[in-house]
């Protein structure tokens, strides 16, 4: 009887594994929870997965634990994807990462990894907007499924996008009218831009996501379904009563879930986000008048040239370039994990659409405008990618009778999510990052051990602490921070011994990467003793002392 | 030890029975005026009582008055106690969420537990003066709801009434946390060295101490000059280094501060500390902010604390100095400047400059998250001892209020004891019941004062009318009707943060009767100055009705000749009128 059930669960890991290896789109929520079920399953040892909590709308939030042993007292990465909820990417990079790592699991280099550090993997923290990507109707959405009053006029998502042209997908609309502030763009007329007035330009249309003005209130699609975005959420520069925003910061059951798991993480030395801040390509800049204030705007010098050190080798493995400039908007996740988590926060969105050049031999031109679109649309044609843009069509709109009204423009989802073929290799890069940054890890040793005989009875023992890692054991700006621990360092003896000078037992401030510090006592008795260093973001080390 | 709490706490019980099996007789009592003078509910305002306590005067306040106070839980403490929340008002005339509302709540600092009586007093004199038959009170609980939380931390409360401690610990909830990061939490606590049940002082004699005996009264310690030498050294709070790390007492229980949870300008722990992990990430304000979001009808919230003598409005932070605008400061200041009449010895304040510049703080959320005017009390003064204004030296008269009217009772008196680590040392100081907190003879007194000042708070929260309903026949079919709506208290509908921040949805004033083919809110009635309203013209839709002022709305009609406006404002309550 066992061995039969076995046999089927093993044969239904089979069929969900090469399913989702011949995966030919982004992750549903099913596939996501098949996915991580099938790595726990297939990898009992190593990988353990659980729901964090339920969304509003109802879907899970996975998170995954790689490591082995007693993973919670072991230096530990988060992996968070899914912060942003158009970028389905950021779930693909997370999961695809735990189940690559795991795929090299035979090898010793990983085997010793995860012996002696820990992953957690947190794939979609938005499952409730992913899942619009896979809507009859696609419809770009950051929020969760929480009914909000957007607009804060007393109405709860009374007036969502419609699909005028009934092509499943949300687009835009433009209206031709004089008073409009868009013109078309010379480089590439179906895209458009603002028209400058400083510089004597008129204005043709105005430009509208698609959809009708369902309470009439005179705005369009602006409190539609969607509620609370994640990444609009955390405590960092948190912004009430904006749209997306929450009432109040971490409002959200996933927001909580999350921030109470990790919170109660103490060995969780860096925070990697999949999602829309970029400082791996670039690292942050150190700013002293960001720190100046009681509220830090800026990274701590010693985080920030951890960062670029990070940064560098984070553009080594991925040869990623021209990554474009980002802004982190009000309540970002990647944001928090630094300046409110106190940890190491790296973040990339992943891919980008490349920098096109004009191809002669189709007679383009050089553009003259910053305009993500034109430049997107010809990355895609040399791509041989269709069907990412609508070509404008008039429409009947009954809130403009009689005036000329088309549907059309960029696809929602196409700016920021590659073609589902590119993605594996994106996600292998990403995996040998995470590899080679738990690689750089905070590493206690204990060096120069010496013993000096300063009486009949009496040694002075003296030894530094070197962190041999590249990173610090703990942020400077962690530094008084209750939820980040110290080294604590202890000195143990049996009854005949005593500490006669120097601390039996003591916490240590942060070390930085390569940089160690000296201790010394002054101990009565004989035989041996032990030094005992450890924290939970580096570990511990013992070493034997005889007297 | 325990079995001294224990008989406390039975005596007690006992005195309470006694009191309510022997409820004085009508004709042997003559009125004192402004105090119910047979209370339902008997309950002795000069003590303080622990969860049980507080739980069982709450539930007979509302046995005993079923029309005006029912109970209910708000949510758990993190000990999985009920947060309890008395909702007041006649509900003969008309339902309590409808009616703007104070909220009060008490002890969000844990050895801040006087809130809780004060809030408990507000409570019972609001239901017992009702029931005596007291005019101002049977028409403010006509118009107005009380929701009154008594303690907002009752497993801190609880700690703070049963465990040995000082007038300063608990300040915070019983989450344990890491205060020295070290690995392990609330591993070393005061000790009660001595087993008396109070966590006070240790002094050691030493030549080359910087302390001697008050000659004025040697139980003072006080500072040496620079000519004498010292009799003592001060050695902290009753304690010992229970974890061997060269520290004493430097991780006891929690040492959060739960006013630092609150989700304005909410900032990390490092930045100051007591913050925990984000906002509302405590359980006992998580249940309050949930409360607080279902009854969109608090329009006024005063908070409890201790100590010092101060009505206290936000900014908590320099940093926030610009959410209170000149419009809602006048009438903080019109409400602080009345409650400083009538509590002698407490000042109005602002946080920020007057105390210190803080994030997250209650009163912050209630104001800048909800718009609501509201007040943090710091309870008790040293002003109440003497009925003067602290003099050069209040140090010294803790000691001489101590002995002159208190009888000596708020000191343990200095006594020998072998320290493991100090060795010979004297264990004294004030308990942890003085210096903070009320003397039993001033308690019911001060609650008196800051309830009055609640009732003059909740009683200036909008008080919507329809004062006029003018009618006008303008031709074609068509009646012009306009009407003027007021407000007869001091608060408005929306405070100005609220109007800037489209918190709470508009008031609506509605007309039936006849049908509505436009509708306009008159902003000048001489002049004929008005903004049409396309949508949904039948609804005027108002963003404020501002504080002792009035709106004027106006309606085309085809048709009708009765008409009824009707007023509806999530903070200013209904309103209706036919002409």
């Amino acid at each position: 009887m066992k061995k039969f059930y076995f046999f089927n669960l093993f044969f239904l890991l089979f069929v969900c594994r090469s399913f989702a290896q011949g995966q030919q789109d982004y992750s549903t929520n099913a596939i996501l929870a098949q996915r991580v079920k099938a790595l726990s399953e297939k990898y009992p040892q190593w990988v353990k997965s659980k729901s964090l909590t339920q969304t509003a709308g109802g879907k899970e939030i996975w998170m995954l634990t790689i490591g082995s042993g007693k993973t919670e007292t072991k230096p530990a990465i988060a992996v968070v994807g899914g912060v942003e909820g158009k970028h389905l990417l950021g779930v693909e990079m997370a999961i695809g990462f735990a189940e690559k790592l795991m795929s090299g699991i035979a090898t010793d280099s990983i085997k010793t990894l995860l012996t002696q550090q820990t992953y957690y993997v947190f794939p979609n923290m938005s499952p409730d907007a992913t899942e619009q990507y896979f809507a009859k109707v696609k419809n770009e959405r950051s929020g969760n499924a929480i009914k909000t009053d957007d607009d804060r006029d007393g109405s709860l998502d009374e007036d969502d996008a419609d699909d005028l042209d009934g092509n499943g997908k949300i687009t835009w609309m433009r209206i031709l009218d004089p008073t409009g502030k868009y013109k078309l763009n010379p480089d590439d007329p179906r895209s458009l831009l603002t028209a400058d007035a400083a510089k004597a330009e008129s204005g043709t249309y105005r430009l509208l996501p698609e959809g009708i003005d369902n309470d009439k209130d005179g705005t369009f699609n602006e409190d539609g379904a969607g509620g609370v975005h994640f990444n609009k959420n955390s405590s960092y520069n948190f912004k009430a009563f904006i749209p997306g925003a929450g009432e109040y910061a971490v409002s959200e059951k996933e927001n909580r879930a999350l921030f109470d798991f990790l919170f109660d993480a103490f060995n969780v030395y860096a925070v990697v986000t999949f999602g829309p801040v970029n400082n791996l390509s670039a690292p942050v800049q150190f700013n002293p008048s960001g720190i100046a204030k009681r509220i830090i705007t800026s990274w701590y010098d010693a985080d920030a040239k951890t960062n670029a050190l990070v940064s560098e080798r984070y553009n080594k493995i991925t040869k990623t370039k021209d990554a474009p400039k980002t802004q982190a908007e009000n309540g970002d996740f990647s944001q928090w994990a630094y300046f409110h988590y106190g940890r190491l926060s790296f973040s990339t969105p992943g891919w980008w659409v490349p920098k096109t050049m004009p191809d002669s031999a189709r007679k383009q031109k050089k553009f003259t405008n910053e305009d993500p679109i034109p430049n997107y649309l010809r990355w895609a044609e040399g791509q041989g990618i269709t069907n990412t843009f609508t070509p404008w069509k008039a429409v009947a709109h009954p809130d403009f009778p009689g005036q000329t009204v088309e549907v059309g423009g960029i696809d929602p989802f196409v700016l920021i999510n590659p073609p589902y073929k590119m993605v594996d290799a994106i996600v292998a890069k990403h995996t040998d990052f995470l590899v080679a940054l738990a690689d750089m890890a905070p590493k206690l040793d204990f060096i120069n051990l010496q013993t000096e005989k300063v009486s009949d009875g009496l040694t002075r023992v003296t030894v530094k602490i070197l962190n041999g890692g590249d990173l610090s054991t703990y942020t400077n700006v962690g530094d008084r921070s209750y939820f980040l621990k110290k080294i604590t360092l202890k000195v143990n003896t049996n009854a005949s011994q005593t500490v006669v000078s120097g601390r039996k037992t003591q916490t240590i401030e942060s070390i930085q990467g390569k940089d160690f510090k000296e201790f010394t006592w002054l101990i009565k008795g004989s035989g041996k003793v032990t030094l005992e260093a450890g924290s939970p973001t580096t570990g511990s080390k013992s070493i034997s002392v005889t007297l | 030890m325990t079995m001294r709490i224990k008989n406390t706490i039975l005596l007690a019980a006992a005195i309470l029975c006694a009191g309510v099996l022997k409820a004085q007789k009508p004709e042997n009592i003559l009125a004192a005026v402004g105090t119910p003078p047979n209370p339902k509910v008997q309950v002795s305002w000069n003590r303080y009582n622990d969860y049980a306590a507080i739980t069982d005067i709450c539930k007979k306040i509302a046995a005993a008055h079923p029309d005006l106070v029912k109970i209910e839980s708000m949510g758990k403490s993190f000990q999985g106690k009920d947060l309890w929340v008395m909702t007041i008002t006649d509900t003969k005339v008309g339902l309590a969420d409808k009616k703007p509302a104070m909220y009060i709540d008490g002890n969000i600092h844990s050895n801040e537990i006087q809130g809780s009586e004060f809030a408990l007093y507000t409570a019972w004199y609001l239901a017992e003066m009702y029931a005596s038959g007291n005019k101002a009170i049977q028409s403010l609980l006509g118009e107005k709801t009380f929701y009154i939380a008594p303690t907002i931390n009752p497993d801190a409360r609880d700690n703070f009434i049963h465990a040995a401690n000082t007038a300063h610990s608990p300040r915070t909830g019983l989450i344990p946390i890491d205060n020295d990061r070290d690995g392990s939490t609330n591993e070393d606590g005061f000790d009660d060295l001595d087993g008396d049940g109070h966590i006070v002082m240790m002094r050691r004699k030493n030549v080359n101490g910087r302390y001697k005996a008050d000659p004025a009264d040697p139980r003072r310690m006080i500072m040496i000059s620079n000519e004498e030498k010292g009799e003592y050294e001060l050695l902290g709070s009753e304690g010992i280094d229970n974890d061997g790390d060269g520290f004493v007492n430097e991780d006891g229980e929690g040492a959060y501060d739960p006013n630092r949870d609150w989700g304005w300008n909410w900032q990390p722990n490092y930045i100051q500390n007591g913050a925990y992990k984000y906002p509302f990430s405590l359980p006992e304000n998580r249940a309050i902010v949930d409360f607080v979001m279902k009854h969109p009808n608090i329009a006024a919230a005063q908070s409890y604390h201790n100590n010092g003598g101060m009505i206290l409005r936000g900014p908590g932070a320099l940093e926030d100095v610009d959410t209170y605008n000149a419009l809602d400061v006048r009438v903080y200041d019109a409400l602080g400047k009345k409650g400083e009449e009538m509590l002698p010895g407490y000042k109005y304040l602002v946080v920020y400059k007057d105390l210190y510049s803080v994030f997250g703080g209650e009163l912050d959320w209630f104001y800048g998250g909800r718009g609501i005017y509201t007040f943090s009390n710091e309870l008790w003064t040293g002003y109440s001892m003497y009925n003067k204004t602290d003099g050069e030296d209040s140090q010294n008269q803790l000691y001489t209020f101590d002995k002159d009217l208190l009888m000596k009772d708020a000191f343990i008196d200095w006594h020998p004891y072998k320290h493991p680590m100090y060795g010979d040392i004297e264990i004294g100081g004030f308990k942890k019941t003085y210096t903070r907190l009320h003397p039993g003879f001033l308690l019911e007194s001060d609650a008196h004062r800051n309830m009055a000042f609640s009732i003059y708070h909740a009683y200036n929260t909008p008080k919507l009318n329809v004062t006029e309903i003018e009618v006008k026949d303008i031709g074609g079919g068509l009646s012009q009707v306009t009407a003027i709506v007021t407000n007869d208290r001091m608060i408005p509908t929306h405070s100005s943060q609220d109007v800037k921040n489209n918190i709470e949805t508009p008031d609506l004033i509605s007309l039936t009767g006849g049908t509505v083919v436009a509708g306009m809110i008159v902003t000048n009635r001489d002049m004929n100055f008005t903004t049409e309203q396309k949508l949904d013209p039948a609804r005027i839709r108002i963003n404020n009705i501002p504080g002792n002022g009035y709106v004027t709305v106006r309606w085309l009609v085809k048709g009708g000749t009765k008409f009824t406006v009707n007023v509806s404002s999530k903070k200013g309550g209904t309103a209706t009128k036919t002409n």
